[in-house]
């Protein structure tokens, strides 16, 4: 199953994309995604109920969240409401060894996004600060990446062993599906999103 | 002066209102500007001839912020505008905007830290009746240094 990971609808403060929109846009277009995971930022949007929509137009849609921590931005999966109540989502200076902590002994699985951006990805964080305990997979394909991007996430996951996801990082609907992640089988919920990225068995998609 | 203390001390507290006269050659100025074309905001011979929706969305008050408000850094910039519309504006009316901070958060990109400052304009007109909102995302980058010009 392919999934994009991480986009963002109108939710996000600059997300200007109507989660309709998106689907309409990945059927008209016939894109390979076959759902895609809402992370909006630095909040978990517990309010919408997008289960008329994946009926409607045959995909899955899931919800998880990015936060901020000291080491960049970090998409979380799985969220629920013991995570909720153990950080902040709207805390900006979140530290990232307990995001990911906290996200692993709440059920859900926490990866660094965009590594290789600048102030916002955790390669800058690591070459001045060293690494962080408890990183298993990083996100090494993303939509918005500007050159180099991706390819410095591609050596940090080389070099420390990390598995890769892909998510397009959309905030505008022509922008969903540009990268993505193939599982191995069908994720049904959240729960087996996270069972998914914990197993290792998957691999990050860019389409140009 | 962390978000918090913006949110208890700033937000929500009206610090202008500012007199906006609408007239026929103000509509057709700014519709002209947007190359709209709908004759219900372009032609002042159609029935229902009105400002376009988004017409409120180029008004500034008296003020951007209010009096003694944190400087917050030196640089920042423009992060767009969200129009609400709730009724019409036409040729005489008067419309009144009372200014207020209506959000102020923080998140963190390409360019660091930043503190992202809602300016809400609530434009009623001379019946009080609602207009629209107009919300003013500003953004000011507290660990920016001041931008260096050339002489």
């Amino acid at each position: 199953m392919i999934l994009d990971l991480h986009t963002h609808s109108i939710k996000s403060d600059d997300g200007r994309a109507r989660v309709e929109t998106y689907c309409g846009w990945i059927r008209k277009r016939e894109l390979q995604i076959e759902g895609f995971v809402l992370t909006e930022h630095r909040q978990f949007d517990d309010e919408s109920d997008y289960r008329p929509l994946e009926h409607e137009f045959g995909l899955r849609i899931l919800k998880g969240s990015e936060v901020e921590t000291d080491y960049g931005h970090v998409l979380v999966f799985g969220v629920n409401d013991r995570m909720r109540a153990a950080f902040d989502f709207a805390d900006i200076d979140l530290p990232l060894g307990l995001v990911l902590e906290e996200a692993k002994r709440c059920g859900g699985v926490a990866v660094p996004c965009h590594p290789g951006r600048p102030r916002v990805g955790m390669c800058a964080h690591f070459a001045e600060r060293g690494a962080v305990d408890g990183v298993r997979v990083i996100e090494t394909r993303n939509g918005g990446s500007r050159n180099g991007e991706d390819a410095a996430a591609l050596a940090l996951a080389e070099k420390f062993g990390y598995r890769g996801i892909g998510g397009s990082d959309a905030h505008l609907v022509s922008q969903i599906g540009r990268c993505a992640t193939r599982f191995e089988g069908a994720i049904r919920n959240e729960d087996d999103l996270v069972r998914a990225i914990r197993s290792g068995k998957f691999e990050a998609i860019r389409w140009t | 002066m962390d978000v918090e203390a913006i949110k208890k001390n700033w937000l929500n507290r009206e610090f202008d209102v500012a007199e906006f006269p609408i007239t026929q050659e103000r509509i057709l100025a700014y519709v002209h500007a947007c190359g709209e074309t709908d004759p219900r905001f372009s032609d002042p011979e159609h029935p229902e001839f009105q400002a376009p929706p988004t017409f409120t969305a180029q008004y500034v008050g008296r003020r951007i912020l209010p009096r003694d408000f944190p400087m917050l850094g030196f640089r920042g910039f423009d992060a767009g505008k969200t129009v609400v519309l709730h009724g019409p504006a036409r040729p005489g009316d008067t419309l009144f905007a009372h200014s207020k901070i209506a959000d102020a958060y923080e998140k963190t990109g390409r360019s660091g830290r930043m503190v992202f400052l809602v300016h809400r304009m609530e434009f009623v007109n001379q019946k009080d009746e609602r207009v629209s909102t107009v919300d003013w995302r500003m953004v000011r980058q507290p660990d920016q240094e001041p931008e260096k010009r050339e002489k």
